[in-house]
């Protein structure tokens, strides 16, 4: 008999791993034409990256669980920029400048943060100076940069050489500015991840709201590249992408370990790059892409 | 050892075909769906109306609790289905638990392009080619799907929940009562399971199967420990509902209620004292 309940338990337990029935991740593409693969994971060295660009063949990682300014490459492999040694906390989103100059935002420190194309890492303009929890992050095209802080409710404009001053004031309502990009338009896209949001500020400063009270919708990160915003939901697990001429539509869902997508970026070659804190406390976290299918794969 | 690597080799290939053997049978009947919009729209009502997909089954419980020809069979009948009650919680707690930790999408969720991380890959899952019911519900659900719109819960599919539970309660008024019990039997199978969850193909029979087998073991094993180790307070428990016959009928008809809405009300009220605990004490948004 103990033989017996020995034999089934061992049986039940094959029965269920060749099911592939542990706890694992998967990500639905609900835009078929597309195809995911594993990008990067944790033994290339970086922990649980949060904001990511991809610029000239590398990739800037905003690493949030390692507590560092990271970047990437297929021939360098992974180099630590900056790290708690300056001061930063946890690094949340990152803009490059046409010169290469880095520039970076800390939800726990606050302030904003460059690393200069020279190597130099330094503050630009920190807490003393009113930014508190910085969020998104945006390069104007007068090349002032414009901070998002999730704590006071504003975004403010910050020039080079640190002066602050409000740009979007308490009263235009944004409660999160967790993203930010400006289209090829100049019109600047404002994700609000808290009231779920997607905000856009005209040429004329006028607060326009693109997409709000929609079911499954909370905007994380925001990216535009070539006419298309790509947004994704760390809420629900989603990466849409968004036409003005369009409607918002869904890419792919996430779901299990995969669901914390956060960062995004878009390589020259149209390909989107998605970061996953699989889980932050532990300093866990991969790198998804996500990549044109060949077209006769896709008809198939 | 090579006697060991034998039985292993053995039970995978087993297992390989037993799941082989699942998906054809989950296909088999899921190939009736799709083809009659009369079909279809019939056995949705039969999953969609609480009082026709459960309101059998609580009207067996009702019946049962009732049905004693005298007081002695009455007590009787009444410690059975207080534990069966106490079982099908417990059941339900167990499936909830077991879906949320095994990661098995609804056979629907996968019909589409799935990707499953297995190691540091994403690998392209097996299609299922699942045919959708034409009623309004499964459409509107299925665009949802294409939309990307995923369930939580549809991404834990193994065991059924709904299988555990009607299947404990039906076990437990067939303890009490062998002819209602067939009937709540009959009815769980035939309406909730097969109509209501195989044709439509939101589990397959392996997460009924393994529903079953929760459910039926939890009951066995409660019945069995409340008798042994709790069987003066069950008897003074059956007691008191025959003693206070109008209060025991208005509860009675609560669980009845409840029964018949899978809980649905309770979970509700549950869901509502976490969300309390998370803005009051916990402070969150």
């Amino acid at each position: 008999m103990k033989r017996l309940s020995i034999a089934l338990i061992i049986f039940g337990l094959v029965f269920l791993t060749s099911c592939k029935l542990q706890k694992e991740g998967l990500v639905i593409m609900t835009d078929s034409s597309y195809k995911a693969s594993i990008f990067a994971t944790n033994k290339t060295g970086f922990g649980s990256p949060d904001g990511l660009v991809w610029r000239n063949g590398k990739l800037y990682l905003a690493n949030e669980g390692s507590n560092a300014l990271e970047v990437w490459s297929k021939t360098d492999g992974l180099k630590r920029l900056a790290d708690s040694r300056l001061g930063i906390l946890s690094p949340e989103d990152l803009v490059i400048d046409a010169n290469n100059n880095i520039f970076f935002t800390d939800d726990d420190a606050g302030g904003l943060w460059e690393f200069t194309a020279d190597g130099t890492p330094r503050q630009v303009a920190g807490k003393d100076k009113g930014l508190i929890s910085t969020e998104g992050l945006a390069l104007a095209p007068d090349g002032s940069l414009l901070v998002g802080d999730g704590e006071q409710h504003e975004v403010f404009r910050v020039t080079r050489d640190g002066k602050v001053s409000e740009f979007l004031g308490k009263e235009f309502g944004i409660t999160k500015p967790e993203s930010m990009v400006f289209d090829d338009k100049g019109n600047l896209y404002i994700a609000d991840n808290e009231d779920n949001i997607l905000y856009l500020l005209d040429a004329n400063h006028t607060l326009h709201r693109l997409i709000e009270r929609r079911d499954s919708f909370s905007p994380e990160t925001i990216f535009f590249s070539k006419g298309s915003l790509y947004i994704t939901d760390s809420r629900d697990g989603k990466l849409y992408v968004y036409n003005p001429s369009e409607e918002l539509k869904t890419i792919a869902a996430f779901g299990g370990q995969l669901k914390n997508v956060q960062g995004i970026t878009v390589d020259d070659g149209g390909n989107i790059y998605l970061t996953v804190q699989t889980d932050l406390k532990h300093n866990a976290g991969d790198i998804i892409e996500i990549s044109k299918e060949s077209s006769a794969i896709a008809q198939r | 050892m090579p006697a060991g690597i034998i039985f292993f080799s053995i039970l995978i290939s087993l297992a390989g075909r037993l799941a082989d053997l699942n998906e054809q049978l989950m296909l088999l009947v899921n190939s009736v769906a799709g083809r009659s919009w009369l079909f279809d729209n019939v056995v949705a009502f039969f999953q969609d109306n609480d009082l026709a997909k459960a309101g059998v089954i609580g009207c067996c419980f009702l019946a049962a609790w009732y049905g004693g020809k005298s007081t002695d069979s009455t007590n009787a009948r009444r410690r059975i289905l207080i534990t069966t009650l106490i079982a099908a919680v417990c059941v339900i707690t167990t499936t909830k638990v077991l879906s949320h930790t095994i990661f098995l999408p609804r056979p629907e969720i996968q019909s589409q392009k799935i990707y499953r991380l297995e190691g540091d890959q994403l690998v392209a899952m097996k299609r299922i080619p699942v045919r959708i019911p034409l009623d309004e519900t499964s459409q509107k659900d299925y665009r949802a799907l294409l939309s990307g719109d995923v369930d939580t819960n549809d991404l834990g599919s193994f065991p059924s929940d709904h299988a555990g539970f009607f299947i404990a309660i039906s076990v437990g008024i067939w303890l009490a009562s062998r002819r209602l019990g067939w009937l709540a039997l009959a009815w769980t199978f035939l309406v909730i399971i097969f109509a209501g969850k195989l044709i439509g193909a939101h589990h397959t029979p392996l997460d009924i199967v393994a529903g079953a087998a929760v459910a039926v073991g939890e009951l066995a094993v409660i019945q069995y420990v409340v008798r042994k180790r709790f069987s003066g307070w069950l008897d003074k428990l059956s007691g008191l509902t025959v003693r206070y016959g109008a209060l025991s009928s208005a509860l009675v008809f609560l669980v009845a209620f409840e029964v018949s809405s899978t809980m649905i009300h309770i979970r509700a009220f549950l869901g509502l004292l976490a969300a309390m605990r998370r803005h009051v004490l916990l402070g969150m948004g």
